[in-house]
């Protein structure tokens, strides 16, 4: 019989060698969050010590690169919260009105091919910064569904959200993001048309009243929906009755 | 489907996530409407383009093995 000791070291490696193979694809959300491989560094070798001594709590058979992602999603937003940094704040419709004036009037250049013709001189560094300038909740799940490849289903279970507000974050997301880089692709003439980039509006403003410019307020201050106004909004999008192909009923084994 | 409902599904559209019966739905409507078969080409490009361009970062050599040597570490410890 082994004693508890051996067990433990036999655990570590069992850990070890299921974990490790997940690392880069771990670490690559994780600097895409951060935006520094110091702190993405910090924040996977947190969730693989984490991951590590909570091992025993992993259900065989469920999804163990999903649970992983999740240990990181709430290490991610425990520090983030421990920083005090405030997450942004978006007023969608105007997103939405922008994305929609840059398709109207750039559509005859945009149904070219954009990789070849549009779209060949634009940065990378253009890209990286698009993606920066979404809020972390949305950039996660653009990260999670494009990059990582997670089904929307995975994503709730990351995310501990119903598989809606997945859909209704990546559509979100995907549009703020695409604006975005329309607007870059207009400003640097790889576009024609002549939208301007939205405006974006702090809640404050809308609750408070206009801050005065002298407060230092900032001009790009974007709000994203309270719990509440998310439901709302949700719902709306649950009116169109996505049926997500791979759905089901049963309930999400990760804890 | 009117073009307003297309459009805001055309996402989940083209990640092949809806049913086959709204699959189909879209599909005939994007085959007959110029204008959201436009969107629907132009999405599809940008996200292909994004992704291409966001190329997975690998975490450094150096910091897996400082990592796996944490993880033994922590396994002699606990």
């Amino acid at each position: 019989m082994k004693s508890a000791v051996a067990n433990d070291h036999e655990q570590g490696w069992d850990f070890e060698k299921a974990a490790m193979p997940y690392v880069d694809s771990l670490y690559n959300t994780a600097y895409r969050m951060t935006r520094n491989s110091e702190d993405a560094e910090d924040l996977v070798q947190e969730t693989y010590l984490k991951a590590y001594k909570y091992y025993d709590k992993f259900e065989e058979g469920t999804n163990f690169k999903a649970w992983l992602f999740k240990i990181m999603k709430n290490t991610f937003i425990n520090n983030y919260r421990k920083k005090k940094l405030t997450p942004h704040k978006i007023d969608f419709s105007e997103i939405e009105e922008s994305y929609e004036r840059v398709i109207q009037k750039n559509a005859p250049d945009l149904i070219k091919d954009p990789e070849s013709e549009i779209f060949q001189d634009m940065m990378d560094a253009d890209v990286k910064r698009a993606l920066d300038s979404l809020p972390h909740d949305y950039k996660m799940v653009v990260l999670l569904a494009d990059i990582e490849g997670f089904s929307y289903k995975e994503i709730a279970e990351i995310l501990d959200c119903p598989v809606g507000t997945v859909m209704s974050r990546l559509y979100r997301g995907r549009k703020m993001l695409e604006r975005t880089l329309l607007d870059y692709a207009r400003k640097y003439g790889y576009i024609r048309g002549g939208a301007e980039p939205a405006k974006m509006r702090s809640r404050k403003d809308d609750l408070k009243g206009r801050k005065k410019k002298d407060e230092g307020a900032e001009e790009v201050e974007v709000r994203e929906p309270d719990e509440n106004e998310e439901e709302i909004l949700f719902k709306e999008e649950e009116d169109f009755e996505f049926e997500v192909a791979d759905e089901e009923d049963e309930e999400f084994a990760i804890e | 489907m009117g073009c307003e409902d297309v459009r805001r599904v055309i996402y989940f559209f083209l990640d092949g996530s809806l049913n086959d019966a709204k699959l189909r739905e879209i599909s005939r409507h994007l085959d007959d409407c110029p204008d959201c078969g436009m969107r629907a080409r132009i999405q599809k490009r940008l996200r292909q383009f994004i992704r291409r361009r966001l190329t997975p970062v690998a975490a450094p050599e150096r910091f897996k093995v400082r990592l796996s040597r944490s993880l033994r570490a922590l396994s002699y410890e606990l």
